[in-house]
């Protein structure tokens, strides 16, 4: 009786905790936002919501792109500086002509550049079968050097009109006490692009077939996925992804630098992780990245409003990526020995 | 027609022990290959500099400032090398080895600037303090791979975000000055033309190798980077080899941290943030296998002077440090396909074990 009950408990546990423990994630934001929220009132109101979700735009689509790779069971830490090579090189591209080629243009320049050094990611790493992570450092550097070396190195603060019309444009404003809450237009893209890349993850072949290279190669290759090619599109994917995030980069910034975003990677690493994406590959959801991406970044927007000098922000998103990582550790290391047990009354 | 056979047996027998005795030879110099390959590769690149620029190149100032540059970071690869040995990675040596150099120049200046008597006393033991920070810091490393089992990668990823804000909070962002004189004289003396920083690398790297091919602890750590499996079922407890290994990961990187005081007396939160890479790059480069194994120190040494010899060259023949970039990212990639088509030849391992190798690396 008290037995089926707890069992009854458990389920509804197991189930809540998801498959990546989004729930206990959940819990875990809607907790650090009850705290800081007691301990100052200012930060319940539509104006710090918004500039929240104005500030995980580009961490958001950035995360993508890791989250992609990581569940194939990679490690990338070259798309900062993709993000930023078609962020900038799209901007250059566009003032050459003399004129504004539009928005459309712009975006289509940035994505040919994603793709073009994914693609080059993607090639060296599902041909030679090289280690991602030490493959991407290589990347990055290169990319990066290629950017400041041939491209420019110079900071562009006069966008194209039509970058610059975007980066002011909103689709909510409400009155508040002190200014106005904005909620800005690119908040529906973005929205749109989770909402695509979780179908392709969950009900596409290939989102199948990230999954089973991730958990195992040499069984996806068995079950007749072809693995080369799913792996250089993962990566052209991801590069897409990240010259999404770095159009948006320079878009909501209003300026064109390309020293940004390359040194943040770390951080988009741990938002993945946080949100219960396996560096092993085969597990991760675009629902716990959104969790952990957010978690991160009420973290750094907040710390301020709870009264800790921002110079601990560093320190806390490590502490945090630590946290989540050995909870996941530790929970792996009980359910291998859990299964043990349940092995050896069987044979008894 | 019985002898003919015996003849056929004893000719067989003979060929297999040429055979398996070539095959000893093969991979003995295998094992050279890494050291000789890097030795090429560091003569070439150093006659090809001379040949475009002799004046600026062979001119003792920069072969000084080879020599200066190269401890530091040479320190910090042998770590990473260390790490990358039993198929791990520590991201956190740069963190480690700048947290060394603010306690030291922190617990300096503040003793100096009360008693400059005491301080110079107290010297030595505040030196000492920044191994004990790389110590603690390792051993907080080996903890959590080691005891929690997170992935190495993770694990050094979270201590390095922890130690690089606690110095940002420490050092409030900005430069700090005050370094113990005695560590600038260090940087300044020379034993016979060789600048004494460059003496303490060799040294290093001499004391990781005996460490790595005379100790008991050394041994079993390359055991357990080739075959973590077998490591464990020959008894060694895999748990305590690689806790004591991030210690001494720890301690090289708060070693590399006295280093950075002693070429330049300021230590701040941001201090070689481009050594990451470069420590990596090198590692490899010297024939270190990112999935654990197989590392010598010499090939460090020589990958470390190779990349501070195209540094140099580099900005001898007028090219920038964006274009420095781009040969870092392009040696480490083109190092290791030609590692990965190289052992396919040798080897033509079947597909499997090369996938069983990926996935310990992550």
């Amino acid at each position: 009786m008290s037995n089926s009950r707890m069992s009854t408990v458990a389920q509804f546990v197991e189930r809540f905790r998801g498959a990546n423990n989004e729930g206990i994630l959940l819990l875990v934001l809607a907790a650090l936002v009850l705290v800081i929220g007691t301990l100052n009132p200012v930060f319940f109101s539509v104006s710090t919501l918004f500039s929240i979700l104005r500030g995980v735009l580009v961490p958001l689509i950035l995360a993508l792109a890791v989250l992609i790779i990581m569940i194939s069971g990679g490690i990338d830490v070259s798309f900062v500086a993709i993000a930023i090579f078609a962020g900038y090189t799209s901007v250059v591209i566009a003032q050459s002509g003399g004129g504004d080629p539009g928005l459309i243009v712009i975006i289509l320049i940035a994505l040919f550049f994603g793709l073009l050094l994914g693609a080059f990611n993607g090639f060296v790493i599902s041909l030679f079968r090289l280690p991602t992570l030490i493959v991407s450092l290589g990347t990055q550097s290169l990319f990066k050097g290629i950017l400041l070396a041939y491209v420019g190195s110079k900071y562009i603060a006069n966008l194209p009109p039509s970058m610059d019309s975007v980066a002011t444009t909103n689709i909510l404003s409400i009155p508040q006490d002190q200014g106005v809450a904005n909620l800005h237009v690119l908040v529906i893209p973005v929205a749109i692009i989770l909402i695509l890349v979780a179908w392709v993850l969950k009900k596409t072949m290939f989102g199948r077939a990230v999954y089973a290279i991730g958990g195992d190669m040499e069984a996806a290759r068995r079950a007749g996925f072809p693995v080369v090619r799913t792996q250089f599109y993962i990566y052209m994917l991801a590069g897409a992804l990240a010259a999404i995030g770095g159009f948006l980069h320079v878009t909501l910034g209003r300026a064109a630098n390309p020293q940004d975003l390359v040194g943040n990677e770390l951080d988009v690493l741990a938002a993945v992780v946080l949100g219960g994406a396996s560096v092993f590959g085969g597990r991760g959801s675009v629902f716990g990245t959104v969790l952990g991406v957010l978690l991160i970044q009420v973290i750094n927007n907040s710390l301020i409003l709870a009264g800790v000098p921002t110079s601990w922000q560093r320190t806390a998103v490590g502490v945090l990526l630590l946290v989540g990582v050995g909870i996941q550790a530790l929970s792996a290391r009980r359910q291998s020995m859990k299964s043990h047990v349940t092995e050896d009354t069987e044979k008894e | 027609m019985a002898s003919q056979n015996t003849e056929t047996k004893t000719l067989a027998l003979a060929n297999s022990r040429i055979e398996t005795s070539l095959r000893g030879m093969l991979s003995r110099t295998q094992e050279h290959s890494s050291v000789t390959r890097m030795l090429v590769i560091l003569l070439g690149s150093f006659a090809f500099f001379t040949v475009l620029q002799p004046a600026i190149f062979l001119n003792p100032v920069n072969l000084q400032n080879i020599s200066i540059a190269s401890p530091e970071i040479g320190v910090i690869a042998i770590a990473m090398m260390l790490a990358m040995l039993t198929g791990g990675i520590d991201l956190s040596l740069i963190a480690i080895a700048n947290m060394s150099a603010i306690t030291i120049t922190t617990l300096y200046s503040t003793l100096a600037a009360e008693d400059p008597q005491a301080a110079a006393e107290a010297m030595p033991f505040i030196v000492l303090l920044g191994l004990v920070v790389g110590g603690v810091a390792g051993a907080f490393n080996g903890f959590l791979i080691a005891k929690l089992q997170i992935v190495p990668i993770l694990a050094t990823l979270g201590t390095m975000q922890i130690l690089n804000g606690l110095a940002i909070v420490w050092t409030g962002g900005s430069t700090l000055y005050g370094a113990p004189e005695a560590l600038t004289a260090v940087g300044k003396s020379g034993i016979l033309y060789v600048p004494t920083l460059f003496v303490l690398f060799l040294l290093t790297a001499l004391g990781v190798g005996v460490f790595l091919n005379q100790t008991s602890l050394g041994k079993k750590l390359q055991l357990l980077g080739s075959n973590p499996v077998a490591a464990k079922y020959s008894g060694i407890d895999t748990s305590r080899v690689l806790m004591r290994t991030y210690i001494v990961t720890g301690l090289l990187g708060g070693f590399a941290g006295i280093l950075f005081l002693v070429r330049n007396p300021t230590s701040s939160a941001d201090y070689g943030s481009s050594y990451l890479l470069l420590a990596i790059v090198i590692a490899v480069l010297g024939g270190t296998n990112p999935a654990g194994g197989f590392a010598t120190v010499w090939g460090v040494v020589l990958a470390t002077l190779t990349l501070q010899v195209v540094s140099s060259g580099f900005t001898a023949v007028r090219l920038s440090a964006y274009e420095y970039a781009i040969t870092q990212g392009l040696i480490l990639i083109v190092v290791m396909v030609l590692d990965f088509l190289s052992s396919r030849r040798k080897t033509r391992a079947p597909k499997l074990s090369r996938f069983k190798l990926r996935r310990k690396e992550v």
